[in-house]
């Protein structure tokens, strides 16, 4: 199978200083992981020309682009305690919503493989109109988008230790997107609770499973088959994006999960049983801050795809979460049943 | 039924923010309400990554609203995740409520003539109930409670 990495990009642009877990080296890290593949000339890197506005204006408010800009063109600065913007930070999130833009089209153009987007500032805590949680632009929205523009279904599973707020506020109405997500819960960005389940439009489209922390490998999975399994299969999506986040390591600084680098690689397996057709799956970098199980897990998770002859870390089993598991099921029932009954206009999360 | 009116305010430690909990304290006190003093945890506070810690800022804000003649008993402290804007309208909305929001007119990280990282900027544009912005100046002139 072929390996498409769209990017690398933000390796020099977008610098927040070796103190802040979104730096640079994380890159570095994620490219390391993909040369231990030793695929040497087998990897294809598209070109990743920055996201056109028009690209960008399907899903981020106009109004929110320019401000962005000009905030940026005007130096930068701090957005909130934990999101920093500097000038060339505009640039740098357009490439990295571009490169998740070209890892489509190289997909469409290959007909195989699986493509890996290796771009930062992340993306799934940007909302429409606002930047939080180290992102500016919302990747794996824009690239959604723009299949969802050309009649396609999309389904996004995220398995990044945080919940994809802005994401999901995105496709909150949007039939033609299902949105899953594992997360630790509670814990920022406050949202992600399991009767979040879409809007009127998109009633059950959202699919969120809180865990606590402490939750393994074996939960994270038992959390996909039970709750979202059955939406997804009868949701038949044309294509699968992942916010590949590998923050919910044992060892990553900024989350509480205990997820192995080898549990990526059975995530993985398991989420590319839910594309139609080979070329279909894209993974899009979000967390994940810790250098060495960045590039562990970047390797595990990719190795499992391509069917290769690594030798991933052993999953892990037995942590806490599958009481959470049966209430998240409950939850979301109770939710799915009190949005059929109410009135158009009074459905609420998001 | 507990009929008295709760006023939330953000609280991050800044100068701006300080300035609105004397405020809310005054109010509170003026009216015979409640107080619930909000700190929202990012990714970094919560990763121990930022120089403040927050009981540091609870310590801190329980002093300033006791200091303004805030009644303890009617006053709770609590941390939300998220970023600020998004924590504290989800402490004005159920299953929590509030009567009234009230925010420090900048706030640590937002920037002159810029909508990005105002927190008031966007409660006012977003919040379903009533938001109150400080300036920081009225504390400058000497005016810290409502009038």
């Amino acid at each position: 199978m072929k390996l498409i990495v769209a990017g690398p990009t933000g390796t020099i642009e977008h610098d927040g200083g070796t103190l802040h877990p979104e730096q640079r080296a994380r890159i570095g890290s994620v490219m390391d992981g993909i040369r231990a593949l030793e695929l040497d000339d087998e990897v294809v890197y598209p070109p990743t020309p920055k996201a056109e506005l028009g690209d960008l204006m399907r899903v981020h408010s106009g109004a929110y682009l320019a401000e962005l800009e000009a905030f940026c063109a005007k130096g930068g600065g701090d957005i909130d305690p934990d999101t920093f913007a500097r000038p060339d930070s505009w640039n740098a999130a357009r490439r990295a919503a571009g490169a998740g833009l070209a890892a489509i089209t190289a997909l469409e153009d290959a007909g195989e493989g699986v493509a890996f987007v290796s771009a930062r500032p992340p993306g799934h805590h940007a909302e429409r109109d606002r930047a939080m949680g180290f992102c500016l632009l919302n990747n794996v929205a824009v690239a959604a988008a723009s299949l969802t523009a050309k009649g396609q279904k999309v389904l996004i599973v995220d398995w990044d230790v945080h919940h994809g707020n802005g994401t999901q506020s995105i496709f909150w109405d949007d039939p033609d997107v299902l949105y899953v997500s594992t997360h630790q819960f509670p814990f920022f960005p406050g949202t992600g609770r399991a009767d979040e389940i879409g809007g009127l439009t998109a009633r059950g489209l959202t699919v969120n499973i809180p865990l606590p922390s402490g939750a393994t490998g074996d939960v994270v999975r038992a959390a996909i088959d039970h709750v979202a399994r059955p939406t997804i299969e009868g949701f038949s999506p044309d294509w699968v994006l992942v916010s590949c986040g590998f923050d919910a390591h044992l060892a990553d600084p900024l989350g509480d999960l205990a997820l192995s680098s080898g549990d990526f690689a059975e995530l993985a397996r398991m989420v590319n049983e839910f594309t139609p057709r080979p070329g279909r799956l894209a993974l899009f970098l979000e967390g994940g801050y810790n250098q060495m199980a960045l590039k562990l897990s970047v390797t595990d998770t990719l190795g499992a795809l391509l069917d290769l002859p690594t030798h991933p870390a052993a999953p892990t089993y037995g942590g806490p979460g599958m009481k959470e598991i049966r209430l998240a099921v409950s939850d979301r029932h109770r939710a799915l049943e009190a949005l059929q009954s109410a009135p158009a206009g009074l459905e609420g999360g998001g | 039924m507990n009929t008295s009116p709760t006023v939330v305010v953000g609280y991050d430690g800044s100068v701006d923010s300080t300035a609105a909990l004397l405020w809310a304290t005054g109010l509170t006190r003026a009216i015979g309400g409640r107080l619930r003093i909000v700190h929202a945890v990012g990714l970094l506070e919560h990763a121990g990554l930022l120089a403040d810690h927050v009981a540091v800022h609870r310590d801190t804000a329980l002093e300033i609203a006791a200091t303004a003649g805030g009644d303890p008993q009617w006053i709770q402290w609590s941390v939300v995740d998220g970023d600020p804007c998004s924590a504290l309208l989800r402490m004005s909305m159920p299953p929590e409520s509030a009567d009234l929001l009230v925010v420090g007119s900048r706030g640590s990280d937002a920037h002159e003539g810029s909508l990005l990282g105002s927190t008031s900027l966007e409660l006012a544009e977003r919040s379903l109930i009533p938001v109150t912005i400080v300036p920081q100046a009225r504390q400058a002139h000497g005016v810290s409670t409502p009038v």
